[in-house]
């Protein structure tokens, strides 16, 4: 570690953490996030194609990722920020920024990303911390790609409407 | 590092697996105006009582309905809270960053192909 480390306050209602041991070295691991072309292969689910436009890691540096349906247009899925970088440690990304800080319009996200050794390979944790602003920006950017959650909103909300005792 | 409880996304697995049939979905849209017994619930369905009842299981035990038996009357109740864990965007969210965190793990685990790794 060569800084010290702010450890973020989780809120249960909007933050989610994943942990997950991955039989992979740390070096393998921390390369699959920095390198953009193989970024670019497991970003995003297939068959949604993925594109990085901008990877620069460094404080203030851009992250910027553009997804297509089809291989034709790419439209705007990440824009934001780095904030930190630990090489092969801990990356910190936002997108209630831009590059060089710039404040972003439609903000909702911050990602902390932390490596470490483990016997079995790399522990890697992705700590997500959202603003109370994330549900609509989701809704329109996200939520729909990765998502079953439109048939079970669905569902709840036809249920719900109907108000049960 | 507090690991994330790994059984949220089995549990998920038999949330949506339940719903992966017209009867069942049925079934829960009815609860969702209320409580019902058994065989109310099976009226509108041309099917027998033990094929019935085991869709009923199905829902149970997969945590979207529950039951109390009063006297000779089976009564089921929608749970709520099943919605609560799956009709929300932070469920998404962790749904996107579990399934990134999966394909990154494969992308890792498969393209370097180092000795001693299954």
């Amino acid at each position: 570690m060569t800084t010290s480390h702010l450890t973020p306050v989780l809120d249960p209602d909007l933050d989610l953490t994943v942990s997950r041991i991955i039989a992979a070295p740390r070096s393998v691991v921390w390369d699959a996030w920095a390198d953009p072309r193989k970024l670019e292969r497991w970003w995003i689910p297939a068959p949604t194609l993925c594109r990085v436009e901008a990877l620069e890691l460094v404080p203030g540096g851009a992250f910027v990722t553009r997804m297509s349906e089809d291989g034709g247009e790419f439209v705007p899925h990440i824009d934001g920020c780095i904030l930190q970088v630990d090489v092969g440690e801990r990356l910190v990304f936002t997108n209630s920024l831009l590059r060089g800080w710039r404040p972003a319009e439609q903000p909702f996200m911050t990602a902390v990303i932390t490596l470490a050794d483990h016997p079995d390979g790399t522990e890697y944790v992705a700590t997500v911390l959202h603003s109370s602003s994330a549900h609509r920006a989701t809704h329109d950017e996200l939520g729909f790609y990765d998502g079953w959650g439109t048939v079970i909103r669905q569902l709840a909300e036809f249920v719900e409407t109907t108000p049960s005792t | 590092m507090a690991q994330y409880p790994s059984a949220y996304p089995e549990r998920l697995d038999d949330l949506f697996q339940a719903l992966a049939d017209p009867t069942r979905r049925a079934v829960i849209a009815r609860l969702g105006m209320g409580p019902a017994s058994i065989s109310e619930l099976a009226e509108p369905f041309a099917m027998a009582l033990p094929s019935f009842l085991k869709h009923i299981r199905v829902l149970e035990s997969s945590g979207w309905i529950r039951s109390q038996k009063n006297g000779r009357v089976r009564t089921c109740t929608i749970d709520e809270s099943r919605f609560a864990d799956l009709d929300g965007w932070l469920a998404d969210q962790r749904a996107v960053w579990e399934q990134r965190t999966d394909r990154l793990e494969s992308f890792v685990t498969t393209s370097t192909d180092r000795k001693g790794r299954s």
